[in-house]
């Protein structure tokens, strides 16, 4: 009876509180078995460490979760990543001298801007050819990469100003400067997918285009709106990987991909669009995190983190649906 | 309710099992040395890893690898935050990138860690790199056999991956500038040609050359799958033992051809010594030791330092008893 009357209870609140509170159980429950297994674990020096690794990836998430919350997919983002960062790497390196921390707030802003343009080309494409996303960004994704390696050789650009690697690999008030991007990052994200128009906007053209297109909503601009802003995190994403490798070159982080829409699904976005919040894919990006580091920590095999981060997911999505069936 | 947290208790306790399987020692205060690979689950590393694990257990210190599931070196650098986390005594690293792990090593130097590398003289933030054998020596190795197999005579071409692979062409300079010398009645009848990594193209180019230069003595290919095409092509025109073929090549993938004699032999360089060299290394610079010019120590014998580059001299020939050593441990 008690426990019925829990699952009533949250129920009542919806699935997004319901969704929070799992990741947030998800998140202890991994911290504390490790906490367990490891007296190694619990310490600043491994929670730097998790914080050094976490933002790139969780930059790359969120650029694929606002795609996913549309409806649709970004297979692009982190060959955009890399090419946001080779042009801001180029302009830094042949045009302009040191200016010190001047020169990443410009690296910041081109990168971002590069972001946004390749974005809003694949934003276009999507909303005014009417292909589907999984299609135009597996192309972008394709294109990009080719013409990165094309125009790179291969090859990479390296040795940033010294204030680019204090960026990427220095502690502020004992919590790396990277972290806090990632959360400026997701403050802002957060607060347009949830209080604005346009946000509002985004989870409606996720549910159902049609209907949200009757009601007066622009479905073409948002859809350029949705893959611009996914660049700009990916461009974004970018910058911070040049800053933290000191280095970039096409291929740098590929691996992430598939790690980013896995991440989006634990955190409760819906395949089919309309659903998926911020704070769980925050909050369970860092449970994926702590296992990764976790696991680590032992020495157990890098194949058997990736093993466990898809069997939590598949777990997570047993352990959801009988809530989702009868709502 | 109750299911769940059925479900979640079997799911710890059966992960519970896994990690005690699959975790080393974690409370020991011996040396701890963790070597991050460029990708793990591939014969080479794992080979290095058996190294690793061998020389571990023989000098009584943790030593362990990591393989990363992908060669993305945005990979290698997690691994070595971890390592870092870890508070390990000594990170083994072959890189992907030297470029991209320059900061992550730098912070792991500075947390007192001792860095050493393998295949990566341009890495800037370690202690020691080192090479199980030179690049001028590696030429030279294959350019001697390939004399010998010769007698010194006759035409020859030289293959590589590609023109743009310095390490490929450092070793053919070398083995070219042997053979002028050495043999200075052999010609070499163009221009190096860049089809070593496509057993296709290096078939062909053999068979095209078989064709316009009878007096083709033999083929010197750096790139893994030169020597292959090149045996295959000789193989074809039966001109077996008549043509010599030489160069780097996979074991296992070779062995059958230089049963057959079509394909004359070449050098690698060991994995396992690779990893025995990183815990030997890493005990030493971990116990407050240096590397001295000159010097022999365990698993590299005697060595060169070049700066802080530690140059051994261990080619390790591929003939016909050790290609199938070798494609026993899938190499």
């Amino acid at each position: 009876m008690f426990h019925l009357s829990i699952v009533e209870r949250i129920k009542k609140k919806g699935t997004d509180a319901l969704e929070l509170y799992s990741i947030i159980i998800f998140l202890i429950v991994s911290i504390l078995f490790f906490s367990l297994i490891s007296s190694d674990f619990f310490s600043l020096r491994v929670f730097q460490s998790m914080a050094f690794q976490l933002p790139e990836l969780g930059l790359l998430t969120l650029a694929m979760l606002i795609p996913i919350i549309s409806g649709g997919l970004n297979l692009s983002i982190t060959f955009s990543a890399n090419i946001c960062g080779l042009s801001t790497a180029f302009l830094i390196k042949s045009y302009l001298p040191d200016f010190g921390v001047l020169t990443v707030f410009l690296a910041f802003t081109v990168g971002i801007v590069v972001g946004i343009f390749v974005g809003a080309l694949i934003g276009l494409i999507i909303a005014y050819v009417g292909a589907h996303p999984i299609l135009v960004t597996l192309g972008a994704m394709i294109f990009l990469r080719g013409l990165g390696e094309t125009i790179t050789h291969g090859g990479d650009i390296s040795g940033m100003p010294e204030v680019f690697n204090t960026i990427g690999n220095s502690l502020m008030l004992g919590i790396p400067i990277p972290l806090y991007i990632f959360l400026a990052a997701s403050v802002v994200t957060f607060y347009i997918m949830q209080y604005t128009k346009i946000g509002f906007s985004i989870y409606m053209v996720g549910s159902n285009p049609d209907a949200a297109s009757y009601s007066g909503i622009n479905t073409k601009h948002i859809l350029v709106f949705v893959y611009s802003l996914s660049g700009a995190l990916a461009g974004l994403a970018g910058v911070l990987m040049l800053s933290r490798f000191n280095s970039v070159r096409i291929g740098h982080g590929y691996s992430y991909l598939l790690i980013t829409i896995l991440a989006c699904f634990l955190a409760g976005a819906n395949p089919f669009g309309g659903f998926g919040r911020i704070i769980p894919l925050v909050i369970g990006l860092i449970s994926l995190q702590v296992i990764a580091s976790g696991m680590n920590l032992m020495g157990a095999s890098q194949y058997l983190v990736t093993a466990m981060w898809g069997g939590f997911l598949i777990i997570v999505m047993m352990l959801r649906s009988p809530f989702l069936k009868k709502n | 309710m109750k299911t769940i947290i059925k479900t979640i208790i079997k799911f710890a306790t059966s992960t519970a099992i896994i990690m005690a399987a699959t975790s080393t020692s974690v409370y020991a205060k011996e040396t701890t040395i963790g070597v991050v690979v460029k990708i793990g689950g591939i014969p080479w590393f794992n080979a290095m890893e058996q190294g690793i694990e061998e020389a571990g257990k023989k000098l009584g210190v943790n030593a362990f690898m990591i393989g990363p599931t992908s060669a993305d070196p945005a990979l290698q650098v997690r691994a070595i935050e971890d390592l870092i986390a870890r508070k390990v005594d000594v990170i083994g690293v072959v890189p992907n990138d030297a470029k991209v792990l320059e900061p992550v090593l730098k912070r792991a130097r500075e947390a007192g860690i001792k860095v050493i590398t393998h295949e990566s003289i341009e890495t800037i933030n370690k202690d020691y790199d080192f090479e199980l054998v030179s690049t001028k020596a590696f030429g030279i190795a294959n350019a001697r056999l390939f004399a010998k197999s010769t007698g010194c005579k006759g035409d020859y071409a030289v293959y590589v991956g590609s023109l743009t692979v310095p390490a490929q062409n450092a070793w053919a300079d070398a083995a070219i500038g042997y053979l002028k010398k050495n043999c200075p009645s052999m010609k070499q009848v163009s221009e190096r040609f860049g089809v070593a990594e496509s057993v296709d193209d290096s078939r062909t180019t053999t068979l095209d050359l078989l064709q316009s230069h009878p007096k083709l003595a033999g083929i010197l290919a750096f790139g893994s799958q030169g020597p292959i095409g090149a045996a295959r092509a000789v193989e074809e025109r039966g001109l077996t033992g008549k043509v010599a073929v030489v160069g780097l090549f996979s074991a296992s993938q070779g062995r059958r051809l230089v049963h057959d004699g079509s394909l004359t032999g070449g050098f690698v360089w060991s994995p396992i010594e690779a990893g025995k060299a990183f815990v030997e290394l890493g005990k030493k610079l971990a116990d407050g030791g240096s590397v001295k010019d000159g010097d022999t120590l365990p698993a590299l014998g005697k060595i060169v330092l070049e700066g802080n580059n530690i140059i051994a001299n261990k080619p390790l020939e591929l003939n016909s008893k050790s290609v199938d050593v070798l494609a026993k441990l899938g190499l």
